[in-house]
């Protein structure tokens, strides 16, 4: 036996650089596509990707590198990537990032920083990104030393997607990318057990046993916690009715006996009248965002409140709850055990979702745009994927629409960003190429992210645009019309560019329609292209979202349309 | 109102700035800082608050924290002052 001084050197582990362990990372942690725009900072990372696995999709400004990550994210359940140099690259990431912290979207982001030995004076793009993204990640790093970076990469991904997912935060300096260090593997985490409260279980079941109107309020922290089937699977058990949140729709298919509507601002009447009579809300990955509750006084008053979320600190926050679980949804659903008489409150309820359902006869020879998306919804079918932008169009897919999955519905929830359309159906395609994606786009809202049209061209995505125009800034005009005195501010969009021009200078087909009898072969017409089309519908500019609940005004107080 | 939170946490890159911030932007005005290190890299804060409105309950802030990567315990108490001038 050889003694120690006489055995031949341990092979030094290969060296390797900064950036190379920046693309195994990556590699490791499953990422496929990474959506992003180069720069000087993060130029190492750019050279490590050639010939790596990693599919880049270059986008034309970072903002749509986040957006298109959260869309992907939200449809795959992976965590989406972006990467984005130092400085302005990094600023420009940010209305994405805050997106995906708002609606909790795992993402994992990516910036370049100026060399440590830089950092603090003022450098060229130097920016304090760490400091700046600190109250829109869930968890942000400063790598300074090339040799944390498989860990941390690895963490990365395990925050953003754990728990209540987010973004998180991955600030590397260019002498970090650039330096060396060993590989090595990061040890794999031990899968935590869910925990569960059975005394919780016993708790809900007796509320739920005891109602004689239970109502389930759904989130979108079911689709978030992959916990659909265990909800539909308490829906047949229970039949007990359910209204949904703008994020939660598609939880509960929108044409399932039991599902009410959306409640809250632009909800149905059915759907926020069941909360004002319910005696038992089950709030399902939720968080009584004032855009649902309305006065949140004056919300479901009736009511004893079950609240599950994977979020511990939003359970009473601003509810209280006679029983809270935070964790794991899919098994506290499956523990409940009770199945209330809810029949007569189940046809009472279906009876006002009949009664207020909307009208799509509107007079007049011009385009309702309600009436062409549930047409074009209809026609798209179920496995479609809808994304819009913000606004009354937004409001109106929404309400009109059909989703027989959360990840149909792509929308801005929490942060309501303007120009997350466009780069979400880019995302959305990526995640399932074989789908049907459409982009419902307002005038105002297109122009915040046009340049993507772009992207759709040079990676051949058939999304399928239709851009409701109405020249103004719509949703802010029917705030100012309806409580500021109709004092129309700075809303006027009628020197919009000519959309289907815009749309083939970029090399896409496109075309215009400006009256109803236009609608249906317009539709198959989109429906029916292979490649990315774009549709520019003319609608009344006074056209308006109904129903309304006006701010701090009760749910029940809707101000509605009338012809 | 006040209360008094103290925080377990890992002193790595930003925890500082993250639990204070975190406090500062939920509301609440810090009063009253002790930052005591303790032994294999960790650090405890107690902390003094005070919410800016009277609507604001301590508990949540603290589970809040609690979500932060960084910290592994938060414990709330009542409002207690410092004996300290
Ligand atoms: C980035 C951003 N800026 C401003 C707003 C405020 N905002 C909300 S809706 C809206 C008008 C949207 O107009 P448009 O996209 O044309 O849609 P419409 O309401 O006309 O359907 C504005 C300006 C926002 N949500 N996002």
């Amino acid at each position: 036996m050889l003694s120690p001084a006489q055995r031949p050197p341990e092979p030094q582990p290969e060296q390797v650089s900064g950036a190379r362990l920046v693309v195994e990372a990556l590699e490791r942690a499953g990422a496929e596509y990474i959506f992003g725009y180069p720069g000087g900072a993060i130029m190492p990372v750019y050279d490590a990707l050639t010939g790596s696995s990693l599919k880049h999709i270059l986008v034309r400004h970072e903002q749509a590198a986040a957006l298109a990550a959260d869309a992907y994210a939200r449809v795959t359940g992976k965590a989406g990537v972006c990467l984005a140099t130092s400085g302005p690259g990094a600023t420009n990431l940010i209305t994405g990032i805050a997106n995906a912290f708002m609606d909790s979207v795992p993402m994992v982001a990516i910036t370049g920083q100026v060399p440590t030995t830089l950092m603090g004076t003022d450098a060229f793009q130097e920016i304090d990104t760490f400091g700046l993204m600190m109250p829109i990640v869930k968890h942000s790093f400063l790598v300074r030393d090339p040799a944390n970076i498989p860990h941390v990469f690895a963490q990365a991904f395990r925050i953003a997607t754990s728990g209540r997912p987010g973004p998180v935060l991955i600030d590397l300096p260019k002498n970090v990318t650039n330096g060396f260090a060993p590989r090595c593997e990061p040890p794999s985490p031990q899968p935590q057990p869910p925990a569960f409260d059975g005394a919780a279980i016993a708790a809900a079941d007796a509320l739920i046993a005891a109602a004689s109107k239970p109502l389930l309020y759904v989130g979108g922290g079911v689709a978030m916690a992959g916990a659909e089937e265990a909800l539909r699977r308490f829906v047949a058990r229970t039949a007990i009715p359910s209204v949904a949140t703008l994020k939660g729709l598609g939880s509960i298919p929108t044409d399932d006996p039991t599902f009410i509507g959306m409640l809250g601002m632009h909800g149905s009447r059915a759907a926020n009248i069941a909360v004002e009579e319910c005696d038992l809300l089950i709030c399902i990955g939720a968080r009584f965002d004032d855009r649902a509750t309305g006065k949140l006084a004056s919300f479901a008053p009736n009511a004893k409140v079950i609240h599950l979320d994977a979020d511990p600190s939003e359970i009473g926050k601003l509810r209280r709850a006679e029983v809270g679980f935070a964790g794991d949804i899919v098994a506290a659903l499956d523990a409940f055990e009770a199945t209330p008489d809810v029949g007569g409150w189940l046809a009472h309820c279906q009876g006002r979702k009949r009664l207020w359902a909307p009208r799509y006869d509107a007079p007049g020879q011009g385009i309702y745009a309600p009436a062409l998306l549930k047409t074009l919804a209809d026609k798209a079918g179920d496995g479609a994927i809808f994304t819009c932008d913000v606004g009354l169009h937004q409001m109106w897919v929404a309400q009109h629409c059909r989703f027989s999955r959360p990840q149909a519905h792509l929308t801005s929830g929490g942060l309501g960003t303007m120009g997350y359309g466009v780069p979400a159906g880019i995302g959305a395609l990526l995640a399932e190429p074989d789908a049907t994606v459409i982009t419902v786009s307002g005038d105002g809202s297109f122009m915040m992210n046009v340049q993507e049209l772009a992207t759709l061209r040079r990676y051949r995505l058939p999304l399928k645009i239709v851009l409701i125009d109405n020249s103004q800034l719509g949703m802010v005009r029917q705030w100012q019309e309806l409580f500021f005195e109709e004092n129309f501010s700075e809303i006027d969009l009628s020197d919009n560019p000519d959309f289907s021009e815009v749309a083939h200078a970029f090399g896409i087909e496109a075309f215009t329609i400006d009256h109803r009898s236009q609608v249906a072969g317009a539709i198959d017409r989109l429906l029916g292209t292979s490649g990315p089309i774009l549709m520019h519908v003319r609608i009344d500019p006074r056209e308006n979202v109904w129903p309304l609940v006006p701010p701090n005004s009760p749910n029940v107080e809707m101000l509605e349309k009338r012809w | 109102m006040t209360a008094r939170l103290d925080v377990d946490f890992t002193p790595a890159e930003g925890a500082m700035l993250r639990i204070l911030g975190l406090i500062e932007r939920r509301g609440y005005r810090i009063r009253e800082l002790i930052l005591a290190e303790r032994p294999a890299h960790t650090s405890s804060l107690s902390i003094l608050i005070e919410a800016h409105d009277a609507g604001r309950q301590p508990d949540t802030v603290a589970r809040q924290l609690g979500n932060l990567f960084d910290v592994s315990s938060v414990t709330l108490s009542p409002s207690q002052q410092s004996a300290c001038p």
